[in-house]
């Protein structure tokens, strides 16, 4: 067939499309095992950290999952699962996963409460594309550290509030300086969250 | 070895040969002469943005060298059957699976260092050092001398990588592959591991490069 010929290139397209694509299952089909162990450990790894399940910081995945099972068990409080861990000296400890936009991209973390389900203990925000230095600061411990015995309900009312004129009542913490938009966001999405396990409570 | 020896291969400097006499110049323009990054300053997107520690810089080497290769032995494999129309969209496909099985490899078997290079692996495939030797080289030669060429740059390029990367980690954290080495009064200057030190290493590093091969060039008057 004449190379110049419009019906050439689409075969030979559809040709190199179909041995890459084929070489790509292939890949992925050979590593799929593996990658979903490293995600699964990944989780855990979040899990631990944010509930303070003490572990070594260079396990594998084995040895993860295996920390993992003998701490943690999950529970169903209306729609929300959380996970569960009798931490020796804070109590017991629930943490559940919230996500939300982002101002460039989706937002994942984990919510941790101690046990009157009222108060923080921790928070960690695992997945999110915030510009660096700026919304990217909500990965970081200086934020972070901010919400641990806040209320996520005072008598006045319910949910966290990021304000940006200096942080002093029980629920308030301190935005992040030029970075308004995702700390509006992050506020949004942990009072939606907040909403949703106050709600869930109530029929318990 | 003697068979180990690049001296003994002397089919690299004949016609006949399988990389048609052309083996060792390619080899020296890559990594040398051409180098993808310190003479051409193509491809420094990566080069500024992962060699904050050595082992992701030589990580991310070996990731352009396997890449390089294979899309330069395929697009050569494949160039008297490519429509010249659609060359460019070939180049691109064949460029992007590969990048995409070392993605999954390293995603498989090396967690944490494809959570540090983040996005930069995939970026590889818009990579302009990998599209323009598929275009300039393997597009008009044979699949060895195209292996060759890949090789070369891909090896030119995990050179500076690795320099960079030895330097801004050496500087910023006082370590090398994470073991401390420098003496304890060493104050480590986090500027080298933050973006501008990155700026600053590879400016520094073209600098030397031009200022060797420059003294190169006049020694042998090939400056026209």
């Amino acid at each position: 067939m004449n190379k110049k010929h419009s019906l050439y290139a689409v075969i030979y397209a559809l040709l190199l499309g179909l041995v890459c694509a084929a070489m790509l299952t292939g890949v992925d089909t050979f590593t799929a095992d593996r990658k979903a162990a490293n995600a699964k450990a990944e989780e855990v790894r979040n899990v631990l950290g944010v509930l303070g399940v003490p572990f070594d910081a260079a396990a594998q995945s084995a040895e993860l999952l295996e920390v993992y099972e003998a701490n943690v068990r999950t529970r169903e409080r209306g729609d929300r699962e959380f996970y569960v861990y009798d931490h020796p000296t804070e109590g017991t400890l629930n943490a559940t996963r919230f996500d939300g936009p982002g101002l460039w991209g989706p937002v994942e973390g984990f919510l941790c409460l101690r046990d009157d389900m009222r108060t923080i203990y921790a928070i960690t925000f695992y997945k999110h594309e915030e510009t660096p230095g700026l919304g990217g600061d909500i990965s970081t411990p200086g934020f972070q550290d901010q919400f641990r015995g806040k209320a996520i309900s005072t008598p006045a009312g319910s949910g966290i509030a990021i304000v940006g004129d200096g942080a002093d009542g029980p629920n308030e913490v301190d935005a992040i300086s030029g970075a308004t938009m995702t700390s509006d966001k992050v506020e949004a999405m942990l009072n939606e969250t907040i909403d949703d396990i106050l709600a869930s409570g109530e029929g318990s | 070895m003697a068979s180990n020896d690049p001296q003994s291969c002397t089919t690299c400097a004949l016609p006949g040969g399988p990389c048609g006499g052309k083996g060792i110049a390619t080899l020296k323009d890559g990594v040398w002469a051409q180098n993808p990054i310190s003479i051409q300053i193509l491809g420094i997107c990566s080069a500024l943005a992962v060699t904050n520690r050595l082992e992701n810089s030589l990580v991310m080497g070996v990731a352009l060298i396997f890449v390089c290769v294979g899309s330069n032995l395929f697009v050569s494999l494949l160039r008297n059957v490519t429509p010249r129309r659609i060359r460019m969209i070939a180049e691109v496909a064949i460029i992007a699976t590969f990048v995409i099985v070392f993605d999954q490899i390293l995603k498989a078997y090396y967690w944490e260092m494809s959570k540090q290079l983040g996005p930069y692996v995939g970026l590889i495939i818009t990579n302009c050092i990998v599209m323009g030797r598929a275009e300039a080289f393997a597009l008009q030669n044979r699949p060895v001398v195209s292996i060759v060429d890949g090789l070369a740059n891909g090896i030119g390029y995990a050179i500076v990588l690795a320099l960079i990367g030895f330097f801004r980690e050496l500087v910023g954290t006082g370590a090398v592959f994470g073991h401390v080495v420098m003496p304890e009064w060493y104050v480590p200057n986090q500027l080298a591991i933050l973006a501008p030190g990155a700026f600053v290493a590879l400016g520094f590093l073209i600098a030397l490069f031009n200022a060797l091969s420059g003294a190169n060039e006049e020694d042998e008057g090939t400056q026209p």
